[in-house]
């Protein structure tokens, strides 16, 4: 935390500083406060070691990090108070679907390009220009997710359980949907207020219908607690859980020998290696932020990259980067980012597991190309 | 047997949801006023032990004392900041400022420890009892046995002791506890304490199991309310029955139904209780004028 | 301090200048962003004006307010995004909806007293959560509902920035005017009257239910409209709208602005909103920088902004009214109450036993009875805050048994409390409470509770503060409340408690002189020199049962009552 207001106060100083580079603005809109505050300052770690890192020559690129909280309301008033300032090319922001849904009319009238991480499959379907998702969507990661449960475990009974807010009910739909094309029954569904206690009530009914696979879509508590629950029940069937299971700050609250044989869907998983940039991309992040990196970090710091790159290239206008986006290739360290025309930039997936020896899981299978569409 | 299962979870859920109460009854008696901050305290309870656990290796058991004595502290700043100043005001003002402090707590907690989800360590171990195929983490075991011997430990030093005698005496009436000669401002500011003290216990119990997030007080302290207005406002014995009966739904109910239902029969039955027997479960000594 | 200009030295003349500042600020330099945040301040002021009116006035914390407010927010949420439906449409809708809901659980929970009406409201407004969540097809579920179309009607729309701004502000200035004007006149009085004190409400005739119901279902349409506007402002409507912290900061606003009143809502909103803006550059702190302001605004003005305003600029006296004597009414001779049989059980415990006792014009009755034997229960029962357990009570030939309070205050019973307590503010006001349901304005209520109060002899106490005043005091305005009911029938609960002698003979004077216009007058007293001489009749109670009654050297003498009331020694 230190480091990072001391990293703050180091770009108030360049900004400030030599006047003949032309400073423009990036600010960074997510939620630190609130229910959603992991993965929200993942996102501004993430967008922060970006800036931070190489600078496009002959442009200083400040931000200002800025809570949305988690209402629509504070996130338009975050967002109307970036843009009156400076020049502002592109905006990092917030992975809460309903903040976004709420930002994207204004950034349409004020033409500034929205670089988030959210996963709710709507915020790319309002025809809205502006918007570029750097993670894919919950249709994308939910392909992933059921065809890895059917496809490579060969299950045909699959049990969802999803947490009742934005980010478990849009996956819950997309799973349901996805599961049907794949022929798989979803014997059972049922879903888990953030707040519950207990959860050995929704595994003991999810297990009464002999279901073969236990799919999970739940935030990072709930789902530490739910696996630590099932391994103390002695749960033989195999569990297969959304992306929070890949944020460390999930493993960190398990025994490892509580996760053997649980696999997760995810963009990436960065403390897993796999190349030398993601190495060090995983140890400056540490290094930086004193915590682990999760996809949310590596999503937002990969279109932040890619921000940084137009300008380099010359963008120095909103629109010159919302068209470099929208037309453009990036190669990032989780993958390849090329927008499908409404501003979906990944298309990639993979499946950790854990082996019960260790908090890091191995990427055991990756998905390319989705298009996260049934037909 | 699933039945005893799910019967033994809801008892220690409940017995840790009493502890939470329990501090905002004693505050209530003590003052009158609604200590809105007695979730965040837990939660701040919990991430405590969460944060000491790594710099003192030791079972959960040798580290409640120093949890319960750093959480009195810090219901003693709580007393002297948001009660104290505003002592002769109504009511709602403290409702308001213990709000206030809430929010610091909320936001102290994830600038000071980050955002994460933390586990405390458990009390004796983590491991799990078979008992005839019934599943009992120790844990369980150790929140009952620890909340049964805070509740039975205040029962007592209410009961028995001079300072008991004192604290009860302001919690009647303060003015004629007054002028008894009891030190009035002592004991209210030693109720806090103890208040915190619990949420501390309660805190600490909670996140071994459940872990705890800078943002889990909003969910505690609704539980709490519940729980004191089910059992009748102020009464000790009500509170734990009021919060004993929402782990019932928690576990129980939504074992037959799903989870959200369960919440919203408990809002439900909160509400019938409410319009068929307005004075609680256990009654409010309450008369009115005239 | 000089009053270089006079109507700008009262609070209303400061807010006045503020607003106009501010309106010329928004109107002249705000930024897009600072437009916006007065905006979400003028949405939460509506809503909080509405707060003001059940919690300010009417003294009921009701924990709904959010929950109406996001009803509001979910209907026009609704009804524009997926029926594309215009704002004309989408915003009575929101009003009736909180509207009708508030009626259909005001009705069963009013009645509970504060906590539980708290937790009440409260537990609604989760299930109205819980609703939203996982009702995904009406509701959107946890995502909520894009594409909400702004205010739109006949033809005109309302881009956002300053015309958006306006619009909310010139709703918040019509609600506010609206709600000042409600608050200063009978309604609000005789809501402040059920919060301070709902029996004595109720003994002064005031239906203090359908008075909290009332204020209830106008908080419920404030709440709507702001839900309403809140939506057009963000253009989405997500569960957010309906969680807990929507309702807190409502509840803050209302106090740290000042209690129960307009400008209150409206500075707390414009100074809460504003707040956390002023730390934004503190990043992650500023939430808890912003706790550690309201704690000192809390502390250091405990009644609000309006209330600091109050004490820097006093208001100007209020000009006196003086008094005028109602027209007096022709008053039947002969029985005007008849209690028989009555009976009330608290447990086991019987209270009062079968009483039966009958009052009349003109004659002063006195109830005597060692402590416990049920005179003040029986006082209860006959103004009708207990309901007896059986017999009968006949007012003027009618039978009243089991009548509401407010109902028989109006049907001519009036009392005075052993307490005797007045709530805070002037002892003027708190007789002026007595005359609100009679008198058409409350200039004819001063003047009538000025007369009320010239009758007993404290007209100089008018403009004391009534809470303030020594028992003694207390009990004679508590007197002339009682007669500004102009009542058939008069129950005085020891009216004589703590006088001395002096004040004794004045208030037996007084109370003669009140027998004498025709009125049943029942004294309940302990002091037998004051009592006796005063009384045509005395009923002694023992156990809840009638032990003896008569003229007053009889019941005196009987050796039943003298053993279990008066002892052996001589009064």
């Amino acid at each position: 935390m230190r480091r990072s207001l001391a990293f703050l106060l180091l770009t108030g100083i360049i900004s400030a500083g030599p006047a003949r580079a032309e400073t423009l603005n990036m600010p960074v809109l997510v939620p630190l406060t609130g229910f959603l505050s992991l993965e929200g300052t993942s996102q501004r770690n993430g967008a922060v070691l970006a800036l931070r890192g190489a600078q496009p020559p002959g442009v200083t690129v400040a931000t200002d990090v800025v809570d949305t909280g988690t209402s629509p309301e504070a996130a338009v008033t975050a967002l109307e108070r970036a843009l009156g300032r400076g020049t502002t090319v592109a905006v990092a922001a917030s992975m809460l679907g309903t903040q976004m849904l709420a930002m994207l009319p204004l950034a349409a009238d004020y033409k500034v390009p929205l670089v988030t991480v959210s996963g709710t499959a709507s915020i790319t379907e309002q025809g809205n220009p502006w918007v570029f998702r750097f993670f894919p969507g919950d249709a994308v990661t939910k392909e992933a997710h059921a065809r890895y449960v059917v496809e490579e475990l060969g299950k045909r009974r699959p049990a969802v359980i999803y947490q009742t807010t934005a980010y478990g009910q849009s996956g819950r739909a997309h799973l349901a949907e996805r599961f049907r094309a794949l022929g798989a029954e979803v014997v059972y569904e049922e879903g888990v207020d953030p707040a519950a206690r207990d959860l050995l009530p929704v595994l003991s009914k999810a297990l009464a219908a002999r279901p073969d696979v236990l799919v999970l879509h739940l935030h990072s508590g709930p789902t530490a607690l739910f696996l630590r629950q099932a391994a103390a029940h002695g749960v033989e069937v195999p569990i297969v859980a959304g992306s929070a299971m890949h944020q460390p700050s999930t493993a960190a609250l398990l025994d490892p020998a509580e996760m053997k044989g649980v696999c997760a869907e995810t963009a990436a998983s960065p403390v897993s290696g796999g190349s030398p940039e993601m190495d060090r991309f995983t140890a400056d992040y540490r290094a930086a932020f004193g915590t682990e990196p999760d996809a949310f970090a590596l999503g937002q710091y990969d279109g932040t990259r890619m921000v940084l790159d137009a300008i380099a290239r010359g963008a120095r206008t909103a629109e010159a980067v919302r068209a470099a986006l929208a037309d453009g290739t990036h190669e990032g360290l989780a993958m390849t980012y090329r927008s499908d025309g409404t501003g979906n930039m990944a298309h990639s997936a993979v499946i950790v597991c854990y082996d019960g020896t260790s908090r890091v899981p191995q990427v055991v299978r990756r998905y390319d190309a989705l298009s996260g569409s049934t037909r | 047997m699933l039945a005893l299962q799910l019967l033994l979870n809801g008892i220690a859920l409940g017995a840790a949801y009493a502890l939470v109460a329990l501090g905002f009854v004693l505050v209530l008696n003590a003052t009158g006023a609604v200590n809105f901050a007695q979730g965040d305290l837990v939660m701040a309870g919990g991430i405590l032990a969460a944060a000491l656990a790594p710099l003192l290796p030791v079972p959960g058991l040798l580290l409640l004392p120093l949890v319960l004595a750093l959480m009195a502290g810090l219901g003693l700043l709580l007393s002297l900041a948001a009660y104290l100043p505003l002592r002769h005001r109504p009511p709602v003002a403290v409702f308001i400022s213990t709000i206030a402090v809430g929010i610091m707590l909320q936001n102290g907690v994830t600038v000071l420890f980050g955002p994460e989800p933390r586990a405390a360590p458990p009390l004796l171990g983590g491991g799990t009892l078979d008992l005839a195929g019934l599943v009992v983490p120790e844990q369980s075991l150790a929140i009952v046995a620890v909340a049964a011997l805070l509740i039975g430990g205040q029962q007592w030093v209410f009961g028995r002791t001079q300072l008991g005698r004192r604290l009860r005496a302001t919690a009647q009436d303060p003015e004629m506890a007054r002028a008894c000669g009891v030190p009035v401002t002592a004991m209210v500011m030693a109720t806090f304490a103890l208040a915190a003290a619990y949420a501390g216990a309660a805190g600490l119990l909670l996140a071994n199991q459940f872990f705890v997030t800078p943002t889990a007080g909003g969910d505690l302290i609704l539980k709490a309310y519940i729980a004191v207005t089910i059992g009748g406002w102020g009464s000790v014995p009500g509170a734990v029955a009021g919060a004993l009966l929402i782990a019932l739904f928690e576990v129980g109910v939504s074992s037959v139904l799903s989870y959200p239902v369960a919440l919203g029969a408990l809002y439900v039955t909160l509400l019938a209780i409410l319009v068929f027997r307005p004075q609680g479960l256990f009654g409010e000594v309450a008369r009115r004028r005239a | 301090m000089p009053r270089l200009l006079p109507h700008v030295s009262s609070p209303g003349g400061v807010l006045a200048v503020a607003g106009a500042a501010l309106l010329a600020y928004a109107a002249l330099y705000a930024s897009p962003y600072e437009l916006r945040v007065l905006t979400v301040a003028g949405v939460y002021a509506l809503a909080a004006i509405g707060f003001q009116i059940v919690f300010g006035l009417a003294g009921a914390l009701s924990l709904a307010q959010g929950a109406f407010f996001g009803i509001g927010a979910y209907v026009t949420g609704i009804l524009g995004s997926r029926y594309g439906l215009p704002f004309p449409v989408t915003f009575p809708l929101s009003l009736l909806l909180p509207f009708v809901l508030a009626v259909l659980v005001g009705l069963p929970v009013l009645r509970l007293e504060s906590h539980y009406f708290a937790l009440a409201t409260l537990g609604i407004a989760q299930v109205v959560l819980l609703l939203a969540v996982n009702l995904p097809d009406l509701t959107g579920g946890a995502n909520g509902l894009a594409g909400v179309p702004g205010i739109a009607a006949f033809g005109v729309e309302v881009p956002r920035g300053r015309p958006l701004a306006a619009a909310v502000w010139a709703a918040v200035a019509a609600g506010g005017l609206l709600a000042w004007w409600m608050a200063r006149g009978r309604w609000g009085r005789a809501l402040t009257l059920v919060r301070d004190d709902p029996l004595a409400a109720a003994t002064l005739g005031l239906d203090v239910g359908r008075l909290r119901l009332a204020a209830f279902t106008v908080s419920a349409l404030y709440g709507g409209a702001a839900g309403a506007l809140a939506v057009h402002t963000q253009r989405v409507v997500s569960p957010e709208v309906l969680e807990f912290p929507v309702m807190v900061s409502v509840l803050t606003i209302a106090i740290v602005g000042g209690r129960g009143r307009v400008a209150g809502a409206i500075l707390g909103a414009v100074l809460l909103l504003h707040l956390p803006e002023w730390f934004r550059f503190l990043e992650q702190s500023y939430l808890v920088v912003y706790g550690a302001a309201l704690l000192l605004a809390i502390v250091v003005a405990p009644y609000g902004l309006t209330g600091v305003l109050e004490r820097l600029l006093p208001p100007p006296a209020a000009v006196p009214v003086p008094p005028r004597a109602w027209a007096e009414r022709e008053r039947p001779a002969g029985t005007v109450l008849c209690v028989e049989g009555l009976s009330k059980a608290f447990g086991g415990v019987r209270a009062v036993d079968g009483v039966t006792l009958s009052l009349e014009a003109g004659r002063v009755t006195g109830l005597i009875g060692p402590n416990g034997s049920g005179k003040t229960t029986l006082i209860n029962l006959v103004s009708g805050l207990e309901r007896p357990d059986g017999g009968r009570v006949v007012l003027n030939g009618r039978e009243v048994t089991g009548w509401r309070a407010d109902r028989l205050a109006r049907a001519g019973i009036a009392r005075t409390f052993q307490t005797a307590s007045l709530p805070a503010g002037t002892v003027l006001d708190a007789v002026t409470a007595a005359r609100l349901d009679r008198d058409g304005s409350i200039a004819a209520a001063q003047a009538h509770a000025g007369h009320a109060l010239e009758r007993v002899g404290a007209l100089h106490l008018g403009p004391r503060d009534g809470a303030a005043l020594p028992a003694a005091l207390r009990r004679r305005v508590e007197l002339a409340r009682a007669l500004a009911r102009e009542p058939a029938v008069l129950l005085l609960d020891e009216p004589a408690a703590g006088l001395t002698d002096d004040e004794k003979a004045d208030l037996a004077a007084r109370i003669a002189a009140v027998a004498a216009g025709g009125v049943a007058v029942l004294v309940v007293e302990h002091d037998m020199d004051f009592l006796l001489p005063l009384v045509d009749r005395v009923v002694c109670l023992d156990g809840g049962r009638v032990l003896a009654q008569g003229a007053p050297a009889a019941v005196a003498a009987d050796p039943a009552v003298i053993a279990a009331y008066l002892g052996d020694a001589p009064s």
